[in-house]
């Protein structure tokens, strides 16, 4: 089933749009992607029906649907598929979006290239689902890998002004990022071959071996660094701490986290509709699924210690990049930017390593998905019509585009996180987790991020009191060489709102009706964060017990404790 | 019976979605049809709201409430948030407020916003405000009563943006919404610690453990958290109720159409804050001193907004000051804990205080949108009626012997004199101004020489076309819908206060608000008389001024206000807080906000970025090439260098060796 999804879109990217559509008709090859990935949607249902929702993973079956075939017999990668149910939840986003965003895409210019176009779409879909999908690192990296190539020539090809530098920095950028994150991939496994004798690239055994790699005390000359001020000339640190630096490295860059985000709200300014819907919807989240599904589970001694550096980071980047978002006159680059704020509260409840916090964190990724790929969809239905993104030259939509407006003003509510729709329950989730994570966050992360809901509503208020309200301004469309001169601004047509309906109607029922999506999530969050959990609990009993016991064991150090238990 | 409390807010919700497709067709018929969908609604709900406190009263009241389940909504590990509903005294008192009043303005308004082209969204909203309030009062945990906060925070924001073309209008919606946004802030956190605190957001469980805790026991970050909860959510309910120094977006907030005003922003949704702190009036409690603040700025409010309303001439601002100092008066009562005091004044006041906004109304669309008190005068023989029915409701605003409000300020007073007798005296004061201004606008719309000047708006917009029939003059209401709801009103704000008197005892005594009374009766008695008989006829006293000044010398008040002219125009400008805001706040945010995007563009990704990290590859490349230039001469130069240092190291050793 997993791999057949994959093959579904890419024999469609590769073979039926090339091959098989008539060339020069741009609608054939509209319909013939259209198809492809309603097929995969289909089959991502199926999926979902076959999955064994009351089944949590466990230690010999942490995944369903399994399937692996070898691929290098040497070092023991395998082409392994299998998911567990956030897996599942994402690769449905995946398949959800992806229909809309080719719907929403025929009304673009598409440069005479539409058959391109949309087999770097369908590729593009291809590797989101083998992300989500892998049970083997290497299998995981070269898909990791390969989302960037489709995205690389539809931000080069068919984005706007500035596209090529938008395209390459955001190629380099998070290629840049994930050598890391390879790096410490091949360590963690070269760690395991050592121990075992075995290669392997298995995760869960990757999990298993990394764990005792907090055991394994390293020096790292900090060389020419050493002379700045404040930096000490070596860090002893364990090697469990480097992993999670490779890993935090490449993650991070894509989630975006301040202050790697910079390539973001260029490449969202300058991609197209469909890639920007993609990008923000799906692509971020292959960030925050990594640091959910090998940070947090290899390194949970190195992720407690580490978890309240993150959420600093984290919180800076919610207000700081909110703070943004309220100057902007780009109506895409405040989205964009407002997209790293967003993430931010995703990655902040993910190291709250709590059940409500990491829920929250996995909630988000699905509701940001929905939401602001709506937001990107609406801002492509007013680029399409008005040929700017300039908001200075926009006002009273409301009065214009009257269904566009109540669709605009709808998804706004979700993303400032209006209780009953979606974006509340990850928002309030995240928050609420790191409130209660008292032995590792706390009240004090809590508050700060807290103040994002108000800078959040004030820049998407901004936003709405600018473009929806206000007394009617059109932009003045140049059309210079375009032959529909004067034609009547209309408002969505039924294609544009067959796109918006069904994610209006998954942010409803996600934010009245979220239970059974977050008692599904329990199982695996529990299974994920156990090591977590394990080194969080034995810290508050040292804490406790060195209170107490101080001048009996002053040998006994907690550092030492904690990598036993976490073993 | 009380199975039927799901549908208190479900059938605005479905209302919501009807009035929105409605109005999406094209047929003029199907859009006007759209109030009668949203006022069925309402009713309906009014109807299931009175089967549920009938169903409740039939149960014998339990005192700990009746939960009725609805459905899951945030359920993790174990946290749980769910659509359900606790019914006891406290929540009948409101949804019959909410409904009842809900149920007549929804009908006024059908025929008030007749002719304007946004009358299906209006009804659409107006449902969704119904959904949400009917939530919050009907929630049996904090998140649903979050829920419902924001959602009339939202229903708020779109109405009074609802003539969205006005800029005035789009501000003042964008500040009701961010103002409250900072409450809710508040509101959340106060939130979570109630859960870190208790395990639990439900209020069976908060309630009861609030008031059996005893907070002197708790040591630490516990300690802590009981100390600062009571003020995170007090937060909220200053942000939504509108206390000092959150009240800057209710006077703003007249921008909407007036029915939005007389139910949103005066009779249901501000009342939401003294709704939420006498719910959980055991919570507040862990906090004395929280407490203390919360009785002190609503006394503040109260006299702060009454002095505002003195000085105003726009008669909505006027009500809008006075909803303000009422609301003050709540806040004072709830926090001498005097909760049925401030729970039964939230009941009175919703009655007058819609009937005043809603003839106020009457005003506005009789004189083409004038709203200005110093262009009109002697309306009274233009509309009686209205004249007859406004004045009802200033009698019961200004607190006069045997109307509502007499009764219910009056037992707020009573605490406050006794627990805080500052705060109590603060109190009377602030009636004493409370009868005079709203004599003071009576007797200047409707006595006196009969003198107007239309206005030139037609539903919030100024006028383009021609004069229609709105503008030939001052008239009545013509149309029954739209005068009945007036006359219940009108009822309600003479009758509700001794008619409903024992019976709101009755309710809220019996509900999880109540707070034992340590009060002596005895005490208690003699002073209630006192308080009766100095506000009760300082009122009296206050309104033969108000005629003196406003009806038969106006001339003199002139004089009076020359004389003292930097009080009033500091007063007519509201104590220039809006603009102290402006500056301190907004400015300095976008300041901040501006600094942030040159950081971000030049520092972060300029330098860092793009310098730092994007070049150092290049760099080294660079210095790599510096070596390999073939160059002969380069290559000795660098072999004599490398031969020096290890020269020079080597002496160095032996040197310090």
């Amino acid at each position: 089933m997993l791999p057949g999804m994959i093959l579904v879109a890419l024999v469609g990217g590769l073979i039926i749009l090339p091959f098989f559509t008539p060339s020069g008709r741009d609608s054939a090859a509209k319909g013939a992607a259209l198809l492809v990935s309603s097929v995969v949607f289909l089959l991502s249902l199926c999926m979902a029906f076959q999955f064994d929702w009351s089944a949590g993973p466990t230690t010999d079956h942490p995944y369903q649907l399994t399937i692996a075939w070898d691929w290098i017999h040497r070092f023991g990668v395998s082409l392994g598929f299998g998911v567990d149910a956030v897996s599942v939840w994402l690769i449905l986003l995946t398949t959800f979006l992806f229909p809309l965003a080719i719907l929403g895409s025929f009304g673009d210019d598409l440069r005479g290239r539409a058959k391109e176009f949309y087999v770097w779409l369908l590729v593009l879909q291809a590797a989101l689902i083998g992300v989500f999908a892998a049970t083997d690192v290497i299998l995981f990296y070269t898909f990791f890998e390969l989302t960037l190539v489709p995205l690389f020539f539809l931000i080069g090809i068919y984005g706007s002004g500035n596209r090529r530098y938008a395209a390459m920095k955001f190629f380099v950028f998070t290629l840049a990022g994930s050598i890391f994150t390879f790096i410490a991939i091949v360590y963690v496994a070269w760690f395991n071959a050592q121990q075992t004798g075995v290669w392997t690239f298995y995760v869960p055994q990757l999990i298993e071996a990394a764990r005792a790699l907090a055991d394994v005390s390293v020096v790292v000359p900090m060389g020419v660094l050493g002379w700045l001020p404040l930096v000490p000339a070596e860090i002893h640190t364990s090697a469990q701490h480097l992993v999670l630096a490779g890993l935090f490295c490449g993650f991070a860059v894509k989630v975006p986290l301040f202050p790697v985000h910079t390539w973001l709200p260029l490449a969202h300014t300058e991609a197209p509709t469909a890639g920007s819907v993609i990008l923000a919807g799906v692509l971020l989240k292959l960030g925050s699924y990594g640091l959910f599904r090998f940070a947090v589970p290899m390194a949970p001694v190195a992720v407690v210690d580490w978890a309240p550096f993150v959420a600093v980071i984290c919180i800076i980047g919610i207000l700081y990049t909110a703070l943004i978002c309220w100057v902007q006159g780009d109506l895409k680059k405040l989205v964009a930017y407002s997209s790293v704020s967003h993430m931010g509260f995703c990655v902040l409840g993910l190291f709250a390593l709590n059940m409500a916090g990491v829920g929250g964190s996995v909630m988000y990724m699905i509701n940001h998905g929905l939401s602001t790929g709506a937001l990107f969809l609406c801002v492509g239905m007013v680029y399409n019509r008005y040929h700017t993104r300039d908001m200075s030259q926009m006002g009273g939509f409301g009065r214009k585009l009257p269904v566009w407006s109540t669709f605009f003003v709808f998804f706004c509510l979700a993303s400032v996180g209006l209780p009953g729709l979606n974006g509340f329950v990850g928002e309030f989730l995240t928050i609420f987790g790191a409130f209660t994570a008292t032995n590792v966050l706390g009240i004090g992360y809590a508050a700060f991020a807290a103040f994002g809901l108000i800078l959040g509503a004030i820049y998407i208020l901004y936003m709405v009191g600018r473009v929806v309200m206000g007394p009617l301004n059109e932009p003045v469309h140049e059309h210079g060489d375009d032959d529909e001169e004067h034609h009547e601004i209309k408002d969505l047509n039924a294609r544009e709102i067959a796109c918006l309906v069904p994610l209006a109607i998954a942010c409803l029922v996600l934010g009245l009706y979220p239970t059974p999506l977050l008692r599904s999530l329990e199982g695996t969050i529990e299974h994920v964060t156990a090591g977590t959990t394990a080194v969080v609990q034995a810290r508050a009993e040292t804490e406790n017990t060195t209170v107490i016991t101080t001048t009996d064991q002053p040998t006994m150090g907690p550092q030492r404790t904690l990598a036993e238990v976490s073993r | 019976m009380l199975n039927m409390a799901p549908w208190i807010p479900t059938l605005p919700f479905l209302s919501m979605f009807v009035c929105g497709a409605m109005f999406a067709c094209k047929s003029q018929a199907i859009r006007n049809a759209t109030a009668w969908v949203a006022a069925a609604a309402v009713a309906g709900s009014f109807l299931c709201s009175v089967m549920v406190v009938k169903g409740f009263v039939d149960a014998g009241s339990p005192a700990a409430g009746v939960t009725v389940p609805y459905f899951e909504w945030i359920n993790i590990g174990d946290f749980h948030a769910n659509f359900s509903f606790l019914i006891d005294g406290l929540t009948c008192v409101m949804l019959m407020v909410v409904t009842g009043i809900g149920t007549l303005i929804t009908l006024y308004a059908a025929g008030y916003m007749s002719g304007d082209s946004g009358y299906g969204r209006f009804f659409a909203y107006i449902s969704l405000f119904i959904f949400a309030m009917s939530c919050l009062v009907l929630g049996d945990n904090l998140l649903l009563l979050f829920l419902g906060w924001e959602g009339v925070g939202v229903a708020s924001y779109l109405l009074i943006g609802f003539y969205y073309r006005k800029p005035s209008a789009v501000a003042a919606a964008k500040k009701a919404f961010i103002v409250n946004r900072i409450g809710d802030f508040g509101f959340a956190l106060g939130l979570m610690g109630t859960f870190v605190l208790f395990g639990s957001i439900a209020y069976s469980d908060v309630i009861p453990a609030a008031h059996a805790l005893d907070v002197s026991s708790l040591t630490g970050w516990r300690a802590d958290l009981a100390w600062w909860i009571p003020f995170l959510l007090m937060m909220g309910a200053f942000g939504k109720s509108a206390q000092l120094p959150l009240h800057v977006w209710l006077p703003d907030a007249m921008e909407g159409p007036t029915p939005v005003s007389a139910l949103i922003h005066a009779a249901t949704m501000v009342t939401a804050g003294v709704y939420m702190i006498a719910r959980l009036i055991n919570v507040f409690n862990m906090n004395p001193t929280a407490l203390a603040f919360i009785a002190a700025v609503g006394g503040m409010t109260a006299l702060f907004a009454a002095t505002i309303a003195l000085c105003q001439y726009d008669l909505k601002r006027v009500w809008a000051y006075s909803t303000l100092s009422q609301l003050g008066y709540m806040f004072l009562g709830v926090g001498v804990m005097a909760t049925t005091g401030a729970v039964f004044h939230l009941f009175t006041h919703a009655f007058f205080k819609a009937l005043l906004f809603l003839t106020a109304g009457s005003v506005m669309h009789a004189m083409a949108g004038q709203l200005d008190l110093r262009k009109m005068s002697g309306l009274f023989s233009k509309m009686p009626v209205t004249a007859i029915l406004m004045l009802m409701g200033c009698l019961a605003l200004a607190g006069v012997p045997f109307t509502a409000g007499f009764y219910s300020k009056d037992i707020i007073l009573t605490e406050a004199l006794i627990k805080a007798p500052v705060l109590g005296w603060i109190g009377i004061f602030t009636a004493l101004l409370t009868a005079f201004y709203t004599f003071r606008l009576w007797f200047r719309v409707f006595l006196g020489e009969t003198k107007y000047e239309m206005g030139h708006e037609h539903h919030g917009y100024p006028v383009e076309h021609d004069l229609d029939d709105h503008a030939h003059g001052p008239h009545e209401m013509p149309w029954w819908p739209m005068n009945a709801p007036l006359v219940v009103l009108a009822i309600g704000a003479i009758a509700a206060g001794f008619a409903c008197h024992g019976w709101m005892e009755g309710m809220i005594h019996n509900s999880t608000a109540a707070v034992a009374s340590h009060g002596d009766a005895e005490h208690h008695h003699s002073v209630h008389t006192f308080v009766s008989i100095v506000a009760g006829g300082g009122a009296l006293v206050m309104i033969a001024l108000a005629a003196l000044f406003h009806w038969k010398r106006r001339d003199l008040t002139e004089k009076i206000a020359n004389a003292f002219s930097p009080v009033v125009t500091l007063l007519y400008n509201k104590y220039y807080i809006d603009e102290c805001y402006n500056v301190l706040v907004r400015g300095v945010l976008n300041m901040i906000a501006w600094m942030s995007y040159i950081v971000d563009r030049v520092l972060v990704d300029g330098v860092l970025i793009d310098v730092v990290i994007g070049r150092t590859p290049r760099f080294v490349a660079h210095v790599g090439r510096m070596f390999q230039r073939g160059r002969l001469q380069g290559y000795g130069l660098t072999m004599g260098l490398g031969l020096a240092i290890v020269l020079f190291i080597m002496v160095w050793k032996v040197m310090a060796g």
